[in-house]
């Protein structure tokens, strides 16, 4: 019998309509490592949180020992045992390493007072007991990250927790920290401990786990022993079959580059690993240029920079060949920026305001005499782009009020609106329904085709594939893979630089810092 | 849709309509319980400011800073920047303005008023802007910051009034009085009412169309609700920290100068009287619309001048109004601190 298993789960998020896990199967056997593996979005994190009660499925069992179980909340899920790392660490700064892993269950005195003593005492033994360096009394500010994680897995100790929940453990830590991590987990599992790694790092998955679930759109594509996978197939279940998109990508000739990157990186004082490390790309007039990766690999921040969002640490943009490394984004527009972004919610429209006065918005200086905006004609450029768009709105509605397709819409005809030469598209159907993102593939190519250059900042390699002349892959933060589309590529290879099994980079030239007046 | 929007209307009337059912009910409590003659204090209290062109011009007259306070915060609110320093900036407008007509008493009408309106606007203006520029340089919270400058200026200015400015001859803390020709004309006597009523509800028209029609109005709304948008969309959204503030300062500034030259003709130690702290309630009721502070403004002052003929004809005190006041302030702000957790924790949630 197995430890945990989990059967037919299902969760479907109604505001966004997201069929986040469709009938999903766990089995996890006592005292194993079990990694859950998949893409962004292919469900993993989600199921972990119904298993830790902070979300509740709609349908599907969970057993433990054969028991059946409902977690309502972490608090239940800790009296059964089972216990959750999270990937963004949830301590209080302030407080000792002894504090932060009693808090909500501390000792007290005359059911009042603190037991600081026993507090030290207890933490104590579970650190020594697990063979942890860490001297309870400091306080979690002064920690270095990987500390700071063994403060959380100390903290599910504490609470006895026999299954232990790791969600993406390495993504912060450096290489000695991850020895250090994957050293623990070992200690914890001749300790009879259970553990479920959630990763999308194959070679976690291999080093340490012994059995293998792998996800995509939220279903369980396979279980394997991991003795018998190796990264290769792995990724390909990950990845999944190529699916053609209902698009046609004509010829077309390629121009003078229209934005440039030289040597872009990002890196923060005091973290090891440079958020970006030296990306260099152009996207030419007329080509569709298609940057893939799994989140968190800096495809956020390459839209970011070029959006004027964020400043480099070293290197510099073109954009028209013009230097605008430390321009605003408003000045970025003025130079001839478009720019759709991921987050089209929070910042790629204002939700409590009307259709019109979003779609003003990066050009309400057109539409000024003597400081007074003009109604009748913003009201007549609002009524032009719904109709060329065909978005289902009025110019005076809510954009809240609109779906999450016209939204997009919306945001697509206000920044195709300014007509400028290059435009970025970044995560631009996610969470879209099949007929609106077909209707922004087609707005994609038909600018291309128009001779803008096109950025396609993606997670989706069916639209990389489909759309993009070039394409580039990422990789902590580096660009690790240059491929022109053909037909030689395929999902998989890209898949396998996604998940940095392959990597064309050389070493390249260290740029100058970014001097900004 | 509009099924909808009359559905908000609705909920948020009753809601204020609620509020401010619970404030009246308190103070017809407070009368009942501390009164001898219970019947004669309310009748005063509800009606009172209606029944002689005395107590009804004082009420209009009440409402004028008020206008002014209310339009300053519902400025900065609407920028989600928010002035609670509006007491010192409002105390400071009245200083300067007093020091600029004090110092050119022979100067005609107009220049004077001028010259002090344009004082009392500045200083506000600079006071609440410094606010507003720590914040964009430093990150520092205008919440705090202007409260805490505001302190210090209200110790200031009293140090100045009663001190260096006190005026000998007087038995009060206060300066010496404005000259003539620089007082405002009353309009409506033997009431305190002022001509400055017409300015302060001319100010509130001109504030909404700036917020609602002008450019700079859109661009702060817009950094108002969404900043990460404003900022993609290449709004320059770090002056509109700055900028809604200075404005709200202005307000507050202009504020204490018509107290001046309109009601007191000089500066009495802590002549805002609470002009500033009301000015939040006055807003928060308008829920920030600027044409909505007029009544919101006359709301307030009607809930003084009531407690004042009260008092004056009964065996009450004139703090009656204040516990009024002070019932609105507390629910009107819980509902409004309510619904700004809602919002975020919408937010969150998406």
């Amino acid at each position: 019998m197995a430890y945990l298993e989990m059967q037919g789960i299902t969760k479907l998020y109604p505001t966004s309509g997201v069929l986040a896990n469709d009938g999903v199967d766990l089995s996890v056997e006592e005292n194993e490592i079990h990694a859950v593996i998949g893409e962004n979005g292919a469900g993993k994190s989600t199921l972990m949180k119904l298993l830790y009660g902070l979300e509740h499925p709609d349908a599907g069992e969970v057993r433990l020992r054969g028991k059946p179980v409902t977690i309502k909340d972490p608090l239940a899920a800790n009296r059964l045992g089972i216990g959750m790392v999270h990937q963004h660490f949830k301590l209080v700064p302030d407080f000792t390493v002894a504090e932060n892993v009693v808090l909500a269950s501390e000792p007290t005195r005359r059911g009042m007072f603190i037991d600081r003593q026993t507090a030290i005492r207890d933490v104590g033994k579970v650190i020594e007991e697990h063979g942890f360096s860490i001297d309870p009394k400091t306080k979690v500010q002064s920690l270095t990250v990987g500390q700071m994680q063994q403060v959380e897995i100390i903290k599910m100790l504490y609470r006895n927790a026999e299954l232990l929940i790791l969600d993406e453990p390495t993504s912060v830590l450096t290489e000695q920290e991850i020895e250090r991590l994957f050293e623990t987990l070992r200690n914890l599992i001749e300790r009879c401990r259970t553990i479920i790694l959630i990763t999308h790092k194959l070679d976690e998955v291999t080093r340490m786990s012994d059995r293998v679930t792998v996800m995509r759109g939220g279903k369980v594509v396979a279980v394997r022993e991991t003795k018998d996978v190796d990264k290769r197939e792995l990724s390909r279940l990950m990845v999944g079959k190529d699916i053609l998109l209902e698009v046609v990508r004509g010829p077309t000739a390629f121009g003078d580059p229209v934005l440039e990157l030289r040597d872009i990186s990002i890196s923060i004082r005091g973290q090891e690993r440079s958020i970006l490390d030296g990306v260099s790309f152009q996207v030419r007039a007329g080509e569709l240029v298609g940057i893939a990766g799994v989140g968190g690999n800096g495809l956020a921040e390459v839209e970011d920079v070029i959006g004027g969002l964020r400043r480099a640490t070293s290197g510099s943009i073109l954009l028209h060949g013009e230097d605008v490394t430390c321009l605003s984004p408003g000045q970025l527009r003025d130079v001839g920026l478009a720019y759709v972004p991921a987050d089209r919610l929070r910042r790629g429209a204002s939700l409590p305001t009307s259709v019109r006065e979003n779609c003003i918005a990066t050009k309400h200086h057109d539409f000024l005499q003597t400081g007074v905006l003009k109604l009748k004609s913003i009201r007549a450029f609002t009524k032009r782009l719904i109709e060329r768009f065909s978005i289902d709105a009025a110019e005076g509605m809510r954009v809240g009020n609109l779906s999450g397709g016209n939204i997009q819409k919306m945001i697509l005809a206000r920044e195709l609106a300014s007509e400028t030469d290059f435009i970025l598209f970044s995560e631009p159907t996610w969470g879209l329904d099949v007929a609106s993102s077909q209707f922004v593939y087609e707005q994609m190519l038909e600018l291309r085709e128009r001779g803008a250059g096109v950025l396609l900042i993606s997670s989706n390699l069916d639209e990389i594939l489909g759309l993009a002349d070039t394409i580039l892959v990422m990789y902590r933060g580096r660009i690790v893979g240059r491929l022109e589309n053909a037909e030689a590529v395929s999902k998989e290879v890209i898949g396998e630089y996604m998940l940095g099994l392959r990597d064309d980079t050389r070493s390249e030239p260290i740029a100058a810092e970014v001097q900004c007046g | 849709m509009d099924k909808r929007r009359l559905a908000n209307l609705l909920s948020s009337t009753t809601g204020l309509a609620l509020t401010i059912a619970i404030a009246f009910a308190i103070v017809v409590l407070l009368i009942l319980i501390l009164s001898d003659e219970p019947g004669r204090a309310i009748y005063y209290f509800f009606i009172g400011p209606f029944t002689k062109a005395f107590y009804f011009g004082n009420m209009l007259n009440q409402a004028i800073p008020l206008i002014f306070t209310g339009l300053g915060i519902a400025v900065a609110f609407r920028s989600s920047t928010f002035n609670l320093g509006g007491e010192g900036q409002a105390y400071a407008g009245a200083l300067v303005a007093t020091v600029i007509l004090l110092a050119m008493p022979t100067a005609p009408g107009i220049i004077g008023i001028v010259a002090a309106v344009v004082g009392a606007t500045l200083i506000g203006a600079f006071l609440a802007g410094l606010s507003g520029f720590f914040n964009m340089r430093w990150g520092t919270q205008t919440l705090i910051s202007s409260w805490l400058l505001s302190a210090a200026v209200i110790l200031i200015a009293d140090y100045f009034v009663t001190g260096p400015l006190d005026d000998p001859a007087s038995s009060m803390m206060t300066t010496a009085k404005i000259a003539e020709q620089f007082r405002f004309l009353r309009i409506y006597l033997p009431s305190k009412l002022d001509v400055s009523i017409v300015f302060a509800a001319a100010l509130a028209i001109g504030t909404y169309f700036f917020m609602q029609r002008t450019h700079w109005g859109y661009e702060m709304r817009m950094c108002g609700i969404n900043r990460e948008f404003s900022r993609y969309a290449g709004i320059h959204v770090g002056k509109y920290l700055v900028i809604p503030m200075a404005i709200s300062g202005g307000f507050h500034g202009l504020a204490g100068s018509v107290t001046l030259m309109g009601t007191h003709y000089r500066c009495l130690k802590g002549i805002t009287m609470g002009i500033g702290w009301n000015g939040i309630a006055v807003a928060l009721i308008a829920k920030n619309n600027p044409i909505a502070v007029i009544p919101a403004a006359l709301f307030f002052a009607y809930l003084n001048e009531g407690a004042r003929a009260a008092m004056l004809h009964s065996d009450v005190t004139v703090e009656l109004a204040k516990i009024g006041q002070a019932v609105i302030f507390f629910l009107v702000t819980a509902q409004a601190l309510y619904g700004l957790y809602n919002s975020r924790k919408k937010k969150v949630a998406a």
